[in-house]
């Protein structure tokens, strides 16, 4: 049997109760986070006090204890040029279990926190911020919770919103290309499309964490003050939030984006190509293209990091239940014409029924596209046509 | 804007909750054939057009609630998910209660459910962005009364799949109608015991498709204008070798839609067929009224046709769902797999075919009709047709130099013709003459499956 739904019809009515005019924003930064899960899920953002927004100043995260620790991670999800801001909080006497390779373990209580906003014109992403959503994962007795909260437009608290809201957004992006986004907040239970692990075959899914393992997590960060910049899970170690950690030099290390994002693919050398690549789909499509996710067992393609069977990786693979996904085209990936690969076609395309990821984009990643075409183009050529 | 979105998530919020466990909210015009008060559940009445309602209801719902959708339209801008046991989701009627898609830009299924004991009745999905009706990973699923339709005809934008099963257990889809979807209609893929009856697919690429499914009895069904209208097969590398598929008494009518499939298997599929079975095994297609499609009544064929590279086809037995060990499958070259390329074990009787094969589709891309219409000049297209990909020998006129390995059997098919090809040899610029035997067509004239017959679907 699955959980059942975590918000209950009454915690709705305290939010019918709420207007949209008083200025929330009731954070005070000298007391503690104060995260309950004995209780319903908060109405109001700012009850959980984990951090304070302004659009001039950024992120301000709750200093108490240092139980609250932002980080980024070395390649991130695209979701329409978003810019993202993650953090962690995990209570006071308890601590996540470091894992090489799955989401860590996090202790009943944490919370990981992920916002999502846009400026005017990314390349000046400090000027004219709106935050449009806060994403918390609270981890309940009985596993994650996902709870969406919405920004109102005097950016002074986020709502709980279980519908979800589409958005029409405008923005300048890193290339300096004017683009409008469908932005779409999912509703509650589309967490689940993304943040579902089948834990075996036979198993029901169950919430899981994606960004929170040691590969993404293995980078530097500048959290400013007397930590300065510092390696992120060096810092959760070191704060007693992360426990069984190895040194960075041992632990696993994904691709880092930044010089991509910065020069493009060509700005890496050919030998990065493949690895940074493989970074960006196990990021981008492997929380559900994985043997563990629903929709990754019936598609049969795997795009985890680690998946090393070429065929379900996509070469030579006819899709599935494609329909409009596959662009006219008859091969996930036919190394070497990343023209003609359903894979380049379905992340690339801004058509609708047609695009991966199924949700959160709607708008081409410029760089990110660019560079999975350069991985399929290096491919040893194979037309797929059996070797005849 | 904030303050006015906010004020009528309230108002729905109200509405809802007043509703929940209330016969009378929404008075009887509202809910003239579904409400609260026909269910003993935990239930919540939306009221027409209520979508913020409806969506808030979702995304809060506890294990096995009821939601009764009232009489109206429900303007949507995004999918209808359901990640929870037990929900049965009910409107008025097909022509009451519509959840309509047309301005929805987000990239989603109509309505999207992972959840054990799901109940959709009573309601019409239109023109959602991607598929109409999706139920994947659950077990114990019924469709009733329900239509997914798309209002543009022949547009290849439409969505793929309109009631759309897959990777699910004990699924009834009954009394409902999918119409204009650019990939199948009625699908139901990857699933183990399905019943599909009486249901109306029109105006689809695939009218109704079974794939890679065990146990599934079809009957009583009309695919009419469809590109085909009823088919059923396997796909190369998936774990669920398609076994004991019934196609019974259902009406095969006039399937000559123009395809219109943007891509996918079916964009292959040459307009004007009934049925087809592809990569198949197990199946008996008996008691159909076959009617005036244009290039063939029935294709027996071997998934070699799409996919020819047999390493395609292996799967590693370690890796299979679902009963398969009494199949015999033929091993692949890689140790520990087998293949299901192969049709097989295959049964046509008492079909009955008035008026198909009259006009051949020349324009498919693997020029399958070109073949025929060379091969037939202006005659008749044979009502079943089969490939004889994997039989040890084929000869044009002499029975006795026809193997039948694959144990393809027509021998109960009074009422139709029959021929067999050699395809692995023919090519538009190499005809080779048909295999035409008269009734009961030996050696294909056995009437019953190896191993008996097909094994009813348990749901």
């Amino acid at each position: 049997m699955r959980a059942a739904g975590s918000i209950a019809l009454a915690a709705l009515t305290a939010l019918a109760a709420c207007g949209g005019d008083d200025g929330g924003g009731g954070v005070d930064l000298t007391q503690p986070p104060v995260v309950d899960v004995t209780q319903p899920p908060r109405q109001r953002l700012s009850e959980y006090n984990l951090f304070a927004w302004d659009p001039e100043a950024g992120y301000t995260w709750n200093p108490i204890g240092d139980r609250v620790v932002p980080y980024d991670l070395n390649t991130e999800l695209f979701s329409d040029y978003a810019l993202k801001q993650r953090a962690i909080y995990v209570p006071p006497g308890s601590s996540i279990a470091y894992d090489p390779e799955l989401s860590f373990e996090f202790p009943v209580g944490s919370v990981v926190i992920k916002n999502f906003a846009f400026p005017g014109d990314l390349r000046t992403p400090t000027e004219d911020v709106t935050l449009i959503e806060t994403r918390l994962l609270v981890r309940y007795a009985d596993g994650w919770r996902p709870l969406p909260y919405v920004w109102d437009d005097t950016q002074a608290d986020a709502v709980l919103t279980p519908a979800g809201d589409v958005r029409s957004i405008s923005f300048v992006d890193d290339l300096g290309t004017q683009r409008t986004s469908n932005y779409l907040v999912p509703q509650r239970n589309q967490c689940e499309t993304c943040h579902a692990r089948k834990p075996s075959d036979t198993a029901d899914p169950e919430m899981v964490a994606i960004g929170t393992k040691a590969r993404h997590l293995n980078r530097t960060y500048d959290y400013g003050g007397a930590a300065g910049a510092m390696n992120q899970l060096e810092r959760m170690s070191a704060l007693g939030l992360l426990t069984g950690a190895p040194a960075p030099a041992t632990a696993p290390m994904a691709y880092d984006f930044r010089a991509i994002a910065t020069g493009g693919v060509q700005a890496i050398p050919a030998a990065d190509v493949e690895p940074a690549a493989r970074t960006y789909l196990d990021i981008n499509c492997a929380h559900c293209h994985d043997p563990s996710a629903v929709q990754g067992i019936t598609s049969q393609l795997f795009l985890g990091h680690d998946n090393t069977d070429l065929f379900r990786l996509g070469y030579c693979k006819r899709p599935g239940s494609a329909g409009a996904g596959t662009g006219g085209f008859e091969f996930d990936i036919v190394p070497g014409n990343p023209d003609i690969s359903i894979l380049y076609f379905r992340m690339h395309t801004e058509e609708v029924g047609a695009m991966m990821p199924l949700l959160g984009r709607s708008l081409t990643h410029t760089r990110g596209s660019e560079l999975v075409h350069a991985w399929i183009a290096a491919m040893p050529p194979d037309d797929c046509s059996g070797g005849q | 804007m904030t303050n006015v979105r906010f004020a009528s998530l309230s108002a729905s919020v109200s509405i809802a909750l007043s509703c929940a466990g209330l016969a009378a909210c929404g008075g009887e015009d509202e809910f003239p054939t579904n409400s609260c008060a026909d269910v003993t559940t935990t239930c919540v009445q939306i009221s027409g057009g209520d979508v913020a309602g409806l969506q808030n209801a979702a995304n809060s719902l506890e294990a096995n609630t009821t939601i009764i959708l009232g009489a109206g339209t429900f303007a949507m801008t995004n999918s209808l998910t359901i990640r929870t046991d037990g929900i049965h989701l009910l409107g008025q009627g097909i022509d009451r209660t519509t959840l309509d898609y047309g301005a929805t830009t987000a990239q989603v299924n109509g309505v999207d459910v992972q959840g054990d004991d799901f109940l959709v009745q009573d309601l019409t999905v239109l023109d959602a962005p991607k598929d109409g009706i999706r139920v994947e990973d659950s077990d114990g699923v019924v469709f009733r009364r329900i239509r997914a339709a798309w209002t543009a005809v022949s547009d290849p934008t439409n969505g793929a799949y309109g009631i759309y099963p897959v990777k699910s257990k004990r699924v009834l889809v009954e009394d409902s109608r999918a119409e204009n979807a650019s990939d199948a209609g009625l699908y139901v893929g990857q699933c183990e015991h399905v019943i599909v009856r009486n249901n109306e697919v029109r105006g689809n690429v695939a009218g109704l498709e079974i794939e890679n499914t065990q146990y599934a009895d079809v009957y009583g069904n009309l695919a009419e204008d469809n590109t085909a209208g009823i088919v059923v097969f396997d796909l190369p590398g998936n774990p669920i070798v398609g076994r004991d598929v019934k196609l019974r008494d259902n009406d095969i009518r006039f399937n000559n839609h123009i395809n219109f499939a943007p891509g996918g298997t079916v964009a292959v599929i040459p307009v004007g067929l009934g049925t087809f079975a592809m990569a198949s095994r197990r199946v008996e297609i008996t008691g159909n009224t076959y009617e005036g499609n244009n290039t063939a009544d029935i294709a027996l064929v071997s998934g070699l046709i799409i996919e020819s590279d047999e390493t395609r086809w292996e799967l590693a037995t370690a890796t299979l769902n679902g009963t398969w060990e009494d199949l015999a499958l033929q091993p692949g070259a890689t140790a520990g797999t087998i293949t299901n390329f192969r049709s097989e074990n295959i049964v046509v009787a008492g079909n009955s075919h008035t008026g198909s094969g009259q006009q051949p589709d020349t324009l498919d891309p693997n020029m399958f009709g070109v073949l025929l219409v060379l091969v037939y000049g202006t005659n008749d297209i044979d009502s079943i047709l089969y490939d004889t990909i994997g039989e040890t020998s084929f000869h044009s006129t002499d029975a006795g130099m026809n193997t039948n390995d694959n144990h393809i059997c027509v021998g109960g098919n009074a009422g139709g013709t029959f021929a067999s090809m050699n395809v692995e040899v023919q090519s538009v610029e190499n005809i080779v003459p048909f295999f035409r035997p008269a009734a009961p067509f030996a050696p294909f004239d056995c009437t019953t499956l190896n191993g008996g017959a097909v094994v009813a679907p348990t749901l």
